[in-house]
């Protein structure tokens, strides 16, 4: 089943994230395709993450392909002016890519291109809306195509965001752009999380909480103090600094199966998105302590 | 105003090093207010290129330096000395020094600032970029803060995933430009028509340079 009709079907959906390298030796990367292999309903396929310059996100989706696991290209407005992105999605439509994931990227800042000129001609409500379009048949322009996509198209949106009513104010918009699933930033506590899914169900969209794995204490307040939009509880930090250093990382893991578990018994949301960040191997053995293989 | 910043003086040194004489022109506008081109640093500059063996034959504070014929009409007066200086170092802004470029056609013309941005001066010297001069105002549809200006990606229908506490992700000192807007809008009870309205991919053809303008009506014969 593709990972549109799962989630439609209405069963649990479960989806990674590989990162394409820098540079063109891909083998570690293949090994974590075969890892994953059989065992995710899609790959989310990074598009230059954290504005670092690496493979495009394109043909490492096909590649995904060719290792038998369905991709979603994830398309960032930060490199390509609205012809570029256009361009890339009719070219992902005749190799097969059915998925996409509209978000407005890094800014090049963060990257290791500082001095590029950031594009950002439109921004991921507009790219979601360009996608509805090229579905449709139409560009942004209002031009017609000769034939037309099909995409299954996505975005991300930040369930713990400070301030939370104008990430809202975005959501909303990207649902009514045409976005029919989301892919959360990482949530580490559900009540919160149940809160704003109570907004989301509002909407006819899938949601797919975010998890990053927790591999030690020090990782825990690096996330609370530096990435926007990521909260750990104090009573999880605790968690981690009980189990000790050795031990640390196992109970990282046990705490993403033991939320996931939660949020897919008690039916919270639609799915989930691991984000493993360089520890695609271990994302098999989340899963099976979660229950879901 | 156009906020300039004078450059480092050993690149001028290095712009400047087969020329033995110099006409300073400053402009009393922007460049005064952002001391770059006023009486003080055109003094400043004279005594620089003095002690450097250099010979300044005049100095002049333009009114307004980028309007070409005032400023052609000012420096007749000055003729003499322009005639005498080798080179004319201009310490405005680039219009004001591409004026200085169309007014004196065998002269080379070399910028004594780089020219930054359009920009509002908050307290003395100190100055904000809240227009980018796109050419097609967005103000009316976002509160009158310009996100185009005031977030680094030019985001147009709301904060990007990067804004932690209100901050953007680019640097803690700025403010989140939506976050800016949102509250705004909420004090003025517009909220409705901020969430409601989504901006489409904005037109940048107004920006295509180099742009001009004729706003005076020609009148009739």
């Amino acid at each position: 089943m593709s990972f549109k009709d799962i989630l439609n079907s209405g069963k649990f959906a479960v989806t990674a994230e590989v990162g394409p390298p820098k540079g063109t030796d891909i083998k570690e990367m293949i090994h974590h395709m075969e890892l994953l292999k059989g065992k995710l309903d899609a790959v989310n396929v990074t598009d230059n993450q954290s504005a670092v310059m690496r493979i495009c996100s394109l043909a490492v989706c096909k590649v995904a392909m060719e290792h038998g696991l369905e991709p979603i290209l994830q398309m960032t407005c930060r490199d390509r002016n609205r012809i570029g992105l256009q361009s890339d999605l009719l070219g992902a439509s005749i190799l097969g890519i059915k998925n996409v994931l509209c978000m407005t990227g890094d800014h090049v800042s963060a990257g290791d291109h500082k001095g590029a000129k950031p594009v950002y001609d439109i921004e991921s409500v507009q790219l979601l809306k360009a996608v509805d379009g090229l579905n449709k048949g139409k560009d942004i322009s209002g031009n017609d195509l000769k034939g037309s996509t099909d995409f299954f198209q996505g975005a991300v949106v930040t369930p713990e965001a400070n301030p939370l009513e104008p990430q809202l104010m975005k959501f909303d918009k990207k649902v009514r752009a045409g976005a029919n699933f989301f892919q959360t930033q990482a949530i580490y506590d559900i009540e919160k999380f149940r809160e704003f899914m109570k907004h989301a169900r509002k909407f006819p969209v899938k949601i797919l909480a975010g998890f990053v794995v927790l591999k030690s204490v020090g990782m825990a307040n690096f996330l609370n103090n530096n990435v926007p939009g990521i909260r750990v509880p104090q009573a999880l930090i605790d968690e981690l600094k009980a189990a000790g250093k050795e031990k640390a990382l196992d109970t990282g893991m046990n705490i993403t199966a033991r939320h996931i578990k939660q949020l897919k018994d008690e039916k919270i949301c639609d799915g989930v998105h691991i984000m493993a960040i360089g520890m695609e191997d271990k994302v098999p053995m989340i899963m099976e302590r979660a229950g879901l293989l | 105003m156009i906020i300039t910043k004078k450059r480092e003086f050993k690149e001028l040194m290095e712009n400047i090093k087969t020329y033995k004489s110099f006409f300073l022109l400053g402009c009393s506008e922007c460049a005064t207010l952002c001391g770059t081109g006023g009486e003080p640093e055109l003094k400043a500059m004279k005594e620089t290129l003095e002690a450097e063996g250099k010979t300044v034959t005049g100095t002049f504070v333009a009114k307004t330096g980028c309007q070409v014929l005032g400023t052609k009409v000012e420096l007749k007066p000055f003729k003499e000395a322009l005639d005498k200086a080798e080179c004319i170092i201009v310490m405005s802004c680039g219009a004001g020094t591409q004026s200085a470029v169309e007014l004196y056609e065998d002269k080379p013309v070399y910028p004594a600032n780089d020219s930054m941005f359009l920009g509002n001066m908050t307290r003395l010297q100190f100055f904000d970029e809240r227009c980018s001069l796109c050419g097609k105002c967005i103000l009316d549809k976002t509160g009158g803060i310009c996100p185009i200006t005031a977030c680094p990606k030019g985001l147009l229908n709301g904060p990007c995933g990067g804004c932690k506490d209100g901050h953007c992700e680019i640097s803690p000192d700025i403010k989140c430009a939506w976050v800016r807007i949102y509250e705004r809008m909420k004090k003025l009870d517009r909220l409705q028509e901020l969430c409601e309205v989504t901006l489409e991919a904005k037109d940048w053809s107004a920006s295509q340079k180099p742009r001009t303008l004729v706003a005076r009506e020609e009148k009739k014969k």
